[in-house]
């Protein structure tokens, strides 16, 4: 390693260790500072920064959990994981995992999945724009099911959990339901799956509808619209499309290139 | 007299940040450019960029990274990098930079990046690293790089026989071996003053020693000036001067901005605010502020080629 690179690592050494004792009295061995006072400044803006940033993948389990346990949870995980990437808004997808292995946080087993649905929404947020075609939706009329495939919109996701995560989210977020409801399905333990998806340049999130979760998985893998509803016996594809085409999930039908 | 190439101060432009994007759009003030920071737009898609987009029809924009990490002897990120020609290409800018600091390298068995600006030894190995690494940049983006000095917190000691260079020469080389230019922030050069102040004792006089850094840097590898306010904090750990862009440009600053425009003569000049963003109305105040210093000195008009002028 050349003395530059180990130079760094020492800095990074003593800012990213917790606790940093021992990487501090290396620091102070090759270089000088305002009497420990700038090592302190760096750690301080990196903490400030992983709760800005986690705020901001995470605004729902920052409310649940409270203002100061989630600036411990930012600091925890800024140093158990610091980020890989440059931009820091890449960084925090570990929290979900991160949290279900908390000891602190065990009483609230649906954070996790809370988290999870929240990353899928964020990262719907920067997802590659899709331009919607509705002409194409006349192919559903011309073609075999089995040669057609659905777009569905960008960061489209499906969330899974044993917990009313959709109802947490959409109570946060939208105000809908109330939070007596969503105490009454938290203690019920029901499950939900939550659906992510953009409309046009906002990420959205409700309940899926009946057959919706069954139909959309093997549309998000790639496979023909005939694969998706055979999957999905329970969705009455005549109601859901139109819906689904109004609120932009759907964007667009195109044939499938058949194989020779 | 300054090297004036401008008849007229038109190169005044703020930091475009969220809380105004909105407002900024609608009332298109007259502004010569726009400044971001090139990672808030490495989405692929989204309303951020649409946004950005809207702004690049109304004025051109510059590009500012803070996460290039080009003084990492780990190298740079080739995602990073990627990313950054994607959102050049998009936005063809008028300047695209980037701070003569580190963030990338080893940490427990992986390449992680520490997400701040962390200076860099002066020393030969560092330089040989930075013209590589600002280099392979160029290369990437076809096009010029500035690269900017930091406001520093703490100061390498020299390492064995390694020369150690004068932070002003390391920079100058740095621009002349590259091509690069420099973006040259005052208040950065201020702030480390201060620190030196704190740290030496008060036989240090802040101001000359920053009018002699800028003295020191060559007037013809400057393409951008940053302006931004600091502040003391002071408490049970010891006292140290912040970079925090959270306030107005303090008197001192203002005056060695003078200085700076004098020797390198009518500069494009960017007002920063990231902590606690005022008022628009603010920051445009303290537009209009540097475009009267930059009149004053070079004794030109105040001219701004403003809106719905992007090249």
């Amino acid at each position: 390693m050349s003395t530059l690179a180990r130079q760094q690592q020492i800095l990074l050494d003593a800012l990213l260790s917790w606790p940093a004792e021992n990487a501090m009295k290396n620091i102070a061995a090759c270089a000088i500072d305002t009497g420990s006072r700038g090592i302190k400044a760096y750690q301080t803006n990196g903490h400030m920064l992983a709760q800005r940033a986690l705020e901001a993948a995470y605004p729902v389990v920052a409310q649940m959990v409270g203002d100061e346990s989630f600036a411990d949870l930012a600091r925890a995980l800024w140093h158990a994981q610091p980020p890989l990437r440059g931009d820091v808004a890449c960084w925090g997808e570990g929290l979900a995992v991160f949290m279900q292995s908390s000891a602190q946080l065990q009483e609230e087993p649906y954070l996790g999945d809370v988290a999870r649905a929240e990353w899928a929404l964020h990262q719907c947020a920067s997802a590659a724009d899709r331009v919607a075609d509705l002409p194409s939706l006349a192919l559903l009329t011309t073609h075999d099911p089995e040669h057609l495939r659905l777009l569905l919109a960008p960061g489209c996701a499906v969330v899974r959990s044993a917990w009313p995560v959709a109802s947490i989210l959409t109570a946060h977020l939208e105000g809908s339901p109330s939070f007596d409801e969503v105490g009454t399905q938290l203690r019920a333990a029901r499950a939900q799956d939550a659906l992510v998806w953009r409309a046009g340049l906002r990420p959205r999130v409700r309940l899926v509808v009946d057959g919706e979760t069954d139909v959309l998985l093997p549309l998000l893998r790639g496979e023909s619209l005939a694969q998706a509803l055979d999957a999905a016996p329970a969705l009455d594809f005549g109601q859901w499309l139109p819906m689904a085409v109004q609120s932009g999930l759907v964007l667009s039908v195109s044939a499938m290139e058949e194989t020779p | 007299m300054p090297p004036v190439s401008d008849a007229s101060v038109d190169h005044v432009g703020v930091g475009w940040r969220h809380a105004h994007y909105a407002e900024l759009l609608e009332r298109s003030p007259p502004l010569d450019f726009l400044e971001v920071h090139s990672e808030n737009f490495f989405a692929e898609g989204g309303a951020a960029l649409a946004v950005l987009d809207r702004g690049r029809a109304q004025y051109p924009i510059s590009l500012h990274g803070v996460g290039l990490s080009l003084g990492s002897a780990a190298g740079l990120d080739d995602w990073h990098l990627d990313q950054l020609a994607r959102l050049v290409r998009r936005v063809d800018p008028v300047r695209v930079s980037d701070h003569a600091s580190f963030a990338r390298g080893r940490f427990r068995g992986s390449t992680v990046h520490a997400a701040d600006l962390l200076p860099i030894p002066f020393g030969t190995e560092s330089l040989d690293v930075l013209c590589a690494n600002v280099s392979r940049v160029q290369d990437r983006l076809q096009r010029v790089f500035m690269v900017e000095n930091l406001s520093a917190y703490l100061r390498w000691n020299a390492t064995g026989d390694e020369r150690v260079w004068v932070e002003t020469e390391f920079l100058a080389t740095l621009a002349r071996r590259t091509g690069c230019q420099l973006l040259v922030d005052v208040n950065n050069i201020y702030v480390n003053a201060l620190n030196a102040q704190l740290r030496e004792g008060v036989t240090l006089v802040p101001v000359q020693s920053c009018r002699d850094w800028i003295d020191a840097i060559p007037a013809d590898v400057v393409g951008e000036i940053h302006l931004a306010g600091h502040c003391l904090v002071s408490d049970a750990q010891g006292a140290i001067v912040i970079d925090d862009h959270g306030s107005r440009v303090g008197d001192a600053v203002w005056d060695l901005y003078r200085h700076a425009i004098a020797r390198f003569g009518s500069v494009p000049t960017l007002i920063e605010w990231d902590t606690d963003v005022p008022a628009l109305d603010v920051l445009l105040d303290e537009a209009k502020r540097t475009r009267t210093h930059c009149a004053e000195v070079l004794r030109v008009p105040v001219l701004s080629t403003g809106t719905g002028v992007a090249p």
